[in-house]
């Protein structure tokens, strides 16, 4: 009995070993890191930290998709670009096989900022998306306001993520427009509707009136009585100006994507704040 | 050897000759100019200096046809409006009941006094009905016409006027310089290049006015008399007081020379505009020195044939006026404020409902 039990110990710490090490060790492949807020530069508290990681649990959870926040104080000698890429794509960030997720780098060295996506974030999150999101939080990263600016980024990605749920994220051809945003629009559309009333009776009451002087007299030109005595036209002078010509470029909608140094495909935008 | 100081023609600095290369030059502005050129352009500048005088014999009594004959104004009659004043003679068989002016009543019967014996009259060739039709063609479609308006007993009160006219003819030399320019443009893979060649144009000559018209009434409106202008003056005859019959008729009280400022405005403009239209091929055409001469112009003084409905509403006279020989209309009609409104707020509110659920649906 006593043999039997130190066997049923040794299996069982066994299989504990092997459940803990394939926890360990056979995870970082597919499971992500759990370190969401990475404040390396130090720029919030821990109790905004704690905030930070409970909202961005619940988006991973919604859907499944991973949102880190990582703050720096050197970005290494890389460009903000390649260092929010490879920070994404070294510490295990990202949800399923295409690593679905969006990675927001505020570096100090420089005040650099970077918004990375990866998988599924370049679908959801298009250069006009991100372009947008950048509107929105950057001018508290310049204030200082670190925590107001993440936590905004966090509200965004949510909103972003729910509007490309079918398919359809925020692009050129799918504006994100707030609701005050709206209520101007509908308001100019109000004025627009005035002008246009205005003008109509305007013209329905133009239509009232032809009266109109008359400032000439051709009606009552004799006939054939021009009579010219001097024509002549004189070249004086000629002069030659130049201007330099200059080109034009546009853009469409969609996401324009990188290639990290790990060899993984990268949407995102950034700039200095 | 006299020497001539030619002025540049681009910047009006004193041009120096240059044997070698036979041209005049400006120092100033770095041009260079043919002899020839310069001296045309020196030419036609000095021919158009000077001021515009636009002369006109005045009119007086004899200048026509000559003053009333004995007893010639006994079968006319005069109204007076005791609230516009305005002085309608009439012959004595036509009875006025109001105003056509004011649509007052008040009008006092008068003997005829101060009224210059008219040289020509142009006859009425349209009717009362056509003049009716006129206005309800006028006034179809106009959503802003106040009801009342179109009432078939107010249309009624159209009315046959002869509103004297001042017709002046004369022959108008003039002499117009214009600065002009021919542009180029064309480009090559790092510039865009415009060329401006200037010129100066010159035209001389003289064109002849017959019967151009002036209101010789201050009661009819100017603006109103001008559009439904023009008159054919072919068709006039020697005033004869037997035109008057079931027409009313206008005293003049503009005197021809007080008219003299809007013709001479009418006839240089139209001078321009011909002189102007010999010019072809440049980009920009300015006018910069213009003189014009009429010598011994002719005034007249002419009845012309006017059906007139003069409506007050809310305070205000709106006028509808008819050529009496062509037909040509003028009207001004009053507008209801209450459908004015109405209607810029329906539209207002139709429009931003239906553009509102579109946003929204799009959106």
């Amino acid at each position: 009995m006593k043999e039997m039990s130190t066997r049923m110990k040794k299996i069982l710490s066994i299989f504990l070993f092997s459940f803990i090490a394939t926890v360990i060790f056979a995870t970082p492949a597919f499971a992500q890191n759990s370190d969401k807020v990475v404040d390396v530069a130090d720029l919030l508290t821990d109790a905004e930290e704690t905030k930070l990681e409970k909202s961005i649990t619940n988006i991973i959870e919604k859907y499944n998709f991973d949102v880190v926040i990582v703050t720096t104080n050197t970005l290494e000698n890389k460009t903000s670009q390649a260092y929010a890429d490879d920070y994404f794509d070294y510490n295990g960030y990202g949800v399923g096989d295409s690593r679905d997720g969006i990675l927001f780098l505020v570096s100090m060295e420089d005040r650099d900022y970077y918004i990375s996506t990866s998988g599924y974030g370049l679908n959801a999150f298009t250069d006009y998306g991100i372009g947008k999101i950048e509107d929105k939080v950057v001018s508290d990263l310049s204030d200082g306001e670190y925590n107001n600016s993440f936590s905004k980024f966090i509200d965004y990605v949510d909103k972003f993520l729910k509007e490309a749920k079918d398919n359809k994220p925020y692009d050129t051809n799918n504006k994100y427009v707030t609701s005050s945003e709206r209520v101007i629009t509908i308001a100019v559309i109000f004025i627009i509707a005035f002008i246009i009333g205005l003008i109509s009776v305007s013209i329905m009451k133009s239509g009232m009136n032809n009266v109109v002087d008359n400032k000439f007299a051709r009606d009552y030109v004799r006939k054939d009585s021009l009579n010219l005595s001097r024509q002549s036209d004189i070249f004086l002078y000629s002069n030659v100006t130049k201007v330099k010509r200059e080109s034009s470029s546009s853009s469409s909608g969609g996401s324009s994507s990188h290639t990290s140094s790990s060899g993984s495909s990268h949407g995102g935008h950034g700039g200095k704040f | 050897m006299a020497v001539i100081n030619y002025k540049c023609p681009c910047c009006d600095a004193t041009l120096t000759f240059d044997g070698t290369s036979q041209q005049l030059s400006c120092e100033y502005c770095g041009n260079s100019f043919e002899l020839d050129a310069v001296k045309q352009y020196d030419e036609a500048s000095k021919s158009a200096e000077g001021e515009s005088d636009f002369e006109w014999q005045p009119y007086q009594a004899d200048s026509g046809n000559g003053d009333w004959q004995e007893g010639e104004t006994d079968g006319m009659k005069m109204y007076v409006c005791s609230t516009c004043g305005a002085q309608i003679v009439a012959d004595e068989n036509t009875v006025a009941t109001f105003c056509l002016y004011c649509e007052n009543s008040t009008i006092i019967p008068e003997t005829v006094s101060g009224m210059l014996k008219p040289d020509f009259v142009v006859p009425f060739k349209k009717s009362k009905e056509d003049a009716k039709e006129a206005l309800k063609l006028l006034c179809k479609g106009k959503k802003l016409l106040p009801d009342f308006f179109i009432k078939d007993n107010r249309i009624e009160k159209i009315t046959g006027l002869y509103v004297p006219f001042w017709l002046f003819d004369g022959d108008a030399d003039a002499k117009i310089n214009y600065k002009a320019t021919k542009t180029r443009h064309w480009v090559d893979s790092n510039y865009s290049y415009t060329k401006t060649d200037h010129y100066m144009i010159a035209r001389e000559g003289s064109i002849g006015y017959n019967y151009v018209p002036a209101d010789g009434s201050s009661k009819a409106d100017d603006k109103f008399m001008e559009s439904i202008e023009p008159f054919d003056f072919d068709e006039a005859v020697d005033f004869n007081t037997a035109y008057l019959a079931g027409y009313l008729a206008d005293k003049y009280d503009v005197t021809s020379d007080e008219c003299k400022d809007k013709i001479n405005e009418r006839i240089r403009n139209s001078t321009l505009e011909t002189f102007r239209s010999t010019i072809e091929g440049y980009s920009t055409v300015v006018p910069k020195n213009i003189n014009m001469q009429i010598k011994q112009g002719k005034i007249r003084y002419v009845l012309m044939p006017v059906w007139m409905l003069n409506t007050k509403y809310q305070g205000k006279i709106y006028t509808f006026a008819m050529n009496g020989q062509t037909g040509k209309v003028a009207g001004e009609l009053p507008f209801s404020k209450k459908k004015y409104f109405s209607y810029m707020f329906g539209i207002t509110g139709v429009l931003s409902v239906i553009a509102t659920i579109i946003y929204l649906l799009i959106f």
